[in-house]
């Protein structure tokens, strides 16, 4: 299929929600922030600075010998992968020793990252609300585009929706920046109104024969039939959201739309372009949380001195002149997230540096892909306003559970829950 | 005997090396059964009489106490399975998968191990009668409550074909939609569907996408449809340096190169979307000795802000001069390219990026000469008057058309200018138009809803329309509007089954889903409508008049899309290094081959067994270079007789299986094993216990690939499955990722690729059968055509009903393969008693 074609993924949400009303989500229970959703859809003139997410997720991990410091604390000395990110060191924290409790299947686990929710391998288990959505459900509707959700290759994504359905990702940084910035004409955005009107009335129309159905139906089928009516409910509230953004114009920005890379195995100018447009649409405030994946490929990354497949260097099994190859592109892969920190950081927004607002994480759902262990997953972060530059380094053999961060995200952003998944608490030693 | 199994959904790989287009895909289900466990128990069913459940339950408390609960316990749990805990009444679907397993294993004798004191046969007996009566009782239990399948939603390519089918359209639809779940070998299996408005709203993009273009063709004029015929200086370069055909001696011509988008021409670039047929006269120049030019057709913008191209076909150009003709799909402001495209000729190298005037000339490669291109645009659906009668079903409703329609619905035209679309602006006049909105409503609603429906469960829907046009007194739109409810509505979008034998619209909905992934045509909804669907005779009427369709010829390449992951053939780029002979060329000639072959083994009722056993294969002259065949063909794939020297044998050997069982770089004889044994000889290989640390795999000194599962297999957890999924890996070593034979394995050293070490494709199988090659292990494989007319039968049961084979379905799966045993496990006669077995025709 051509993935130019699969522009689809984003909605901005305007949701007008009273201030006391109670959300829950993925069995969160959560008060809303601190201005309402009708103040700040449409809010000129914020009264601080917005606050935003970055998920880099990759889906081959970090080989641990090269991206985790030895010492911990302060004082650590830089991994391999560090070393040429040191100007950054105090944006960022390094934590080691941490996991998803309970989520294993290896490369299966990708679908668990954001979600820390174990896809078991039997019965009808299904996945539940990643990280971004549901920062995306609850604050998303300030901006044109609740979410974005991008990724290097094919439609593959960790963002899940309460249902448990895979978000799928756009994996062209040209149609991002087009879905971003570029206007459509006045036509086809009279179009689009109309149609989004009438999408409404439509989504009300079958979500009312959808319950009448599903009185008829069996046991099965009035389960299908619920998902359906709560996809349509939820389309019918953004298409709300989106008629009213048709009505106002794209930001405009100086910088040329990007080119695709070609290759489907040149996976660091793919996170290059990809990021650049990250930064932009933060920078322009289209969008507050951004997942960006960069998922296995297999083909051979076109970096001087790697011969064999980014996957199968990954399956090094202790060979060294695999895992000398592997280093090269995870090296690349790092470096272009510390290269996309300091955009950030000498890029401001209204209250100072964009990097200070925006948390960014970068994680995989394998510790070892070798041996695809799930447990000590690769976790760097940066920005977002935390107390940085330590290693926060936890048992290896008896992980600290990693959605505690993820609450510390959620906190962070704006979110007043005290819980995520398996966490046992917020993350400790980052304030 | 190997055992089967049935999983909801598990993790395939957790301590190996998987290609990319198998890593992180869950199987749901669609699994492989080992029938010979269905026959023992049956007949221990005659012979012994289960006394009462509680019984029967100490029995098998009993037998695990005994005989298995040392190494499966509590507390060390052997493979993660701890039979101590394991509830024996069943609770969970869950619970009945975990003792299918059980059941499989101690049936097939590998469990209790060999190492340990075996229980007396009519002890094993009594366990498995048993507890396969308490699977099936709970299996059947909930099938009685929920139905064998629950509501399946209509997948890409079935939206896209019945959209088609329902408004008379022929536009790409299945390509605007999110990629389809990779949860399993099916898209069809309901399980592995999920919904969420992003699913949703892609879904209406489509249906407007599908109406617009149906209410634009009512008002189309026919000379919209131009013919455009060019000669060489109309459709050349008008400048020096740049991509475009030269003009000389009144003649395009191209010359063989790697240079990006050369050979682009953009005479050819459509002002609006559609199909087009482009047709040109074409010799080649500088022929090489031995063959002809071999050229691919290619569509795409062409240029480097949008650097994808499309595949639209290929030909040889030789000596002499030859008319190609292609039909494509151009959306606007796309062009063809037509070019040389063969790795293995001598490529002109152009300086700077272009291609001066006389730069390819001179460089003494080969090159083709068009004398002239006629481009036309054209229809793949019914005609204008066949769309109106699909929207206004004959009703006496005018259509005043105007508007200069082609500017109006175009989408997104150039790149960067963002969306520029309008609506067509139709004009439908009727004497009685609420009455004719509510008559064009309720005819359009039988048809998308395959089925009649109650009025009052339409009412809703006419209703919008109706008060639509009230508020507008606009009958085109509100008729519009009215479809797009419809099409939207939960009766469109999914396949809701009774629970229990199904009615006739169930069945005719089955049917053509299954055969023509398409909704069901007027014929088969008259049969259902008239009940004549109750017979075997009456169904396979159906389906002979159903497969006699082009549809219907190509049904087993829509199964086999998935069947054998065809449509993942360009996941992987092969190395170029590894692969030079490689391109895109050879792989398309792949998919030919394998796509002509099936539709052969279709035709004449091939058992797989022969199909893996076939000397015969289908050849285009590029594809038997590649292959090093040396029989003079053209460029239309042609019957191929198979010599020994040839090295190849039947399915297994084709090229597109080998690259799609291949990561494009090398080659994992585990991957290749684990992929036939689950798709083809019906070997199910389980995922490796999700609860059991992953073993590091330490590879330091063990040099070749045989090494390392040696010592891999050193582990007793691990050698379990791999002795049943590596011989079949080991028997394809021969072949690497772009499908070449070879007999030694390439050797990077220092960026040069060099011979390595000699390939031993030799082993033994799972049962102790030692083979020497790929011609042994085919032999061993198809001595047992049951077993794999069993595997073909389940596969087909999972893609056309949308629910997994489960140990209670194993009966029926026997029962359809017994009906085809006469015809030798033919994949026609399987087809057959398939669409007649209860699995089909209930839920």
């Amino acid at each position: 299929m051509n993935p130019l074609n699969n522009g689809r993924s984003f909605w901005a949400t305007q949701r007008p929600l009273s201030r006391r009303s109670l959300l829950r989500g993925a069995g969160v229970a959560m008060t809303l922030p601190w201005l309402s959703a009708m103040e700040r859809a449409f809010a000129t003139g914020p009264t601080g600075s917005p606050k935003r997410f970055v998920a880099i997720t990759l889906g081959l991990g970090l080989h641990q010998g090269n991206w985790k410091p030895e010492q911990s604390g302060f004082d650590y000395e830089p991994s391999p992968y560090l070393k040429n990110l040191q100007d950054l060191r105090r944006d960022m924290t390094v934590i080691s020793g941490s996991s998803h409790p309970g989520v294993g299947g290896g490369h299966r686990a990708e679908a668990s990252i954001l979600t820390a929710s174990p896809q078991g391998s039997s019965g009808r288990s299904r996945n539940t609300i990643s990280l971004d959505q549901l920062m995306a459900k609850h604050l998303g509707d300030s901006t044109r585009f609740a979410s974005l959700v991008l990724s290097a290759n094919g439609s593959d994504s960790p963002c899940y929706t309460e249902n448990g359905a895979m978000i799928p990702a756009m994996n062209s940084p040209r149609a991002v920046f087009e879905r971003l910035f570029i206007d459509d004409t006045p036509a086809a955005r009279a179009l689009q109104s109309k149609r989004l009107q009438q999408g409404v009335s439509i989504m009300d129309l079958v979500g009312e024969d959808a319950k009448d159905l599903k009185r008829k139906l069996g046991a099965g089928d009035q389960d299908r039939l619920d998902a359906f009516f709560t996809s349509v409910r939820d389309l019918e509230k953004r298409m709300q959201e989106s008629e009213q953004w048709t009505k106002r114009p794209k930001p405009k920005v100086d910088a040329k739309p990007p080119v695709d890379v070609g290759s489907p195995n040149d996976v660091i100018a793919k996170q290059r372009t990809m990021c650049d447009v990250i930064k932009l649409a933060l920078e322009t405030d289209s969008s507050r949380f951004i997942t960006f994946h960069l998922g296995g490929a297999g083909g051979v990354v076109p970096i001087p001195g790697v011969e064999e497949g980014y996957h199968n260097l990954s399956h090094h099994g202790m060979d060294e002149t695999k895992i000398a190859q592997l280093a090269l592109v995870e090296q690349a892969i790092v470096e272009e997230w510390g290269q996309f920190l300091r955009s950030l950081r000498d890029t401001k927004d209204q209250n100072g540096r964009l990097l200070d607002n925006t948390s960014v994480l970068l994680t995989s759902n394998l510790g070892n892909a070798s041996n695809h262990d799930n447990r000590n997953m690769p976790v760097l972060l940066a920005g977002g306003g935390f107390r940085h530059g330590q290693h926060l380094a936890f048992d290896q053999k008896k992980n600290y559970p990693l959605p505690n961060l993820f609450v510390s995200l959620l906190q962070k952003v704006g979110i007043e829950t005290d819980q995520f998944a398996t966490s046992t608490g917020t993350l400790t030693g980052l304030s | 005997m190997a055992y089967g199994s049935e999983t909801m959904a598990a993790p395939l790989d957790q301590h190996r090396i998987l290609p990319p287009n198998m890593q992180s895909r869950p199987i749901l289900g669609e699994l492989q059964t080992r029938f010979d466990v269905a026959i023992l128990l049956a007949a221990l069913l005659i012979t012994i009489t289960c006394s009462d459940a509680s019984n029967a339950d100490d029995q098998v408390r009993s037998f695990i106490t005994n005989h298995c609960t040392d190494c499966h316990s509590a507390n060390s749990p052997e493979a993660g399975l701890d039979l101590e805990n394991l509830p024996i009444d069943l609770q969970q679907p869950g619970d009945a998968l975990r003792w299918t397993r059980i059941v499989d294993r101690v049936a097939s004798g590998e469990m209790p191990p060999k190492d340990v004191e075996r229980p007396k046969p009519d002890l094993v007996a009594a366990f498995l009668s048993s507890s396969s009566e308490s699977i099936r009782t709970f299996q059947k239990k909930e099938y009685e409550q929920f139905g064998r399948v629950p509501a399946r939603r209509l997948t890409n390519l079935q939206l896209e074909r019945t959209l088609h089918d329902l408004l008379g359209v022929d536009i790409p639809l299945a390509s605007e939609m999110p990629d389809e779940a990779k949860t399993g070998e099916f898209n069809t299996n309901a399980a592995g569907q999920t919904i969420s408005h992003f699913q949703l709203e892609s879904h209406l993009k489509v249906v407007d996408l599908a109406l617009d273009e149906a209410f634009r063709r009512l008002i189309a004029d026919e000379d919209d449809y131009f013919k455009r015929e060019l000669a060489p200086k109309d459709f050349t370069r008008t400048r020096d340096r740049c991509r475009e055909p030269e003009c000389i001696d009144d003649r395009a011509i191209v010359w063989a190169s790697q240079l990006i988008f050369y050979g682009r021409i953009p005479a050819t670039t459509a002002k609006s979307s559609g199909w087009y047929r482009i047709r040109f006269q074409v010799h080649s120049l500088n022929t090489p000795e031995k063959h002809g030019v071999w050229c691919s057709v290619r569509t795409g913008q062409c240029v480097s802000s949008a650097p994808l191209l499309g595949w639209a076909g290929s030909f040889e150009a030789t000596e002499e001069p030859k008319v190609v003709e292609i039909v494509a799909w151009l959306p606007k402001g796309h062009m063809f390219e037509i070019r040389p495209n063969d790795r293995t000729l001598k490529q002109a190298k152009f300086a700077g990026g272009q291609a001066s005037n006389g730069e390819g000339g001179a460089q003494n490669v080969p090159g083709i000469a068009l004398d002239w291109l006629t481009l036309e645009r054209v229809h793949q659906g019914p005609t204008k008057q066949e769309v109106r009668e699909r929207l206004l079903h004959g009703l006496p409703i005018d259509v005043v058309g105007n508007g200069p329609e082609r500017s109006v619905v175009e989408g997104n035209p150039k790149r960067g200018k963002g969306d520029a679309r309008g609506e067509p602006t139709v004009v439908l006049k009727s004497a009685k138009p609420e009455a004719h909105l509510a008559a064009a409503m309720t005819a359009f609603a039988k048809r998308a809803f395959r089925r009649p429906s109650r009025p009052e469960e339409l009412q809703r829907y006419i209703d919008f329309a109706v008060e639509e046009y009230r508020r507008t007194e606009d009958l085109s739109q509100s008729l519009r509007s009215g479809y797009r409810s419809i099409l939207c509505s939960p009766r469109f979008l999914y396949m809701m089954e009774p629970i229990g034998p199904l009615d006739p619209h169930a069945i005719a909905t089955r049917l053509s889903y299954f055969l023509w992934s398409s909704m069901p045509d007027d014929a088969l909804t008259k049969a259902a409508d008239e009940n004549q669907l109750r017979t075997k005779e009456q169904i396979h009427k159906q389906v002979d008049r159903m497969l006699a369709t082009e549809r219907g010829k190509r049904f087993i390449l829509d199964f086999a899309d998935q069947w054998l992951e065809l449509h993942q053939i360009d996941f992987t780029e092969p190395d170029t290094k590894l692969h030079p002979d490689f391109d895109i060329v050879v792989q398309n000639s792949m998919l030919e081959e394998t796509r002509t072959f099936l539709m052969e083994a279709m035709s004449t009722d091939q058992s797989v067994a022969d199909m893996l056993l076939s000397s015969n294969t289908f050849l285009n002259s590029r594809l038997a270079r590649f292959y090093k065949i040396n029989v003079p063909l053209s460029d239309r794939v042609e019957r191929v007789s198979l010599k020994p020297e040839h090295r190849r044998i039947g399915l297994l050997s084709h090229g597109s299986v080998l690259k799609v069982t291949a990561n494009g770089t090398n080659t994992s004889p585990v991957l290749r094993g684990l992929w036939v044994s689950n798709r083809v000889l019906g070997d199910y290989i389980p995922p490796p216990p999700e609860n059991v640390p992953a073993i590091e795999p330490d590879v330091r000194g063990a040099t070749t690939v045989r090494e390392l599962l040696e010592k891999h297999r050193s582990d007793p957890s691990c050698a379990s499955c791999h002795v049943k999924m590596d011989p079949p890996g080991f028997a394809l070593e021969n072949f690497d990722a772009a499908g070449r034979w070879r007999e030694r394995y390439p050797a990077v050293i220092d960026g040069k690729v060099k011979a390595g070490a000699i390939i031993d494709p030799s082993y033994t199988t799972a049962l102790g059968e030692s083979f020497r090659d790929l011609n042994d292990f085919v032999r061993i494989a198809a001595s047992n055509p049951r077993k794999l007319g069993q595997n073909f039968a389940a596969k087909l049961i999972v893609y056309g009903t949308g629910a997994p084979v489960l140990f209670v379905d194993r009966a029926g799966i026997e029962r359809i393969v017994d009906e085809s045993e006469a015809n030798r496990f033919g994949i026609k006669s399987i087809l057959y008693s398939v669409v007649s077995s209860d699995l089909f025709l209930e839920n």
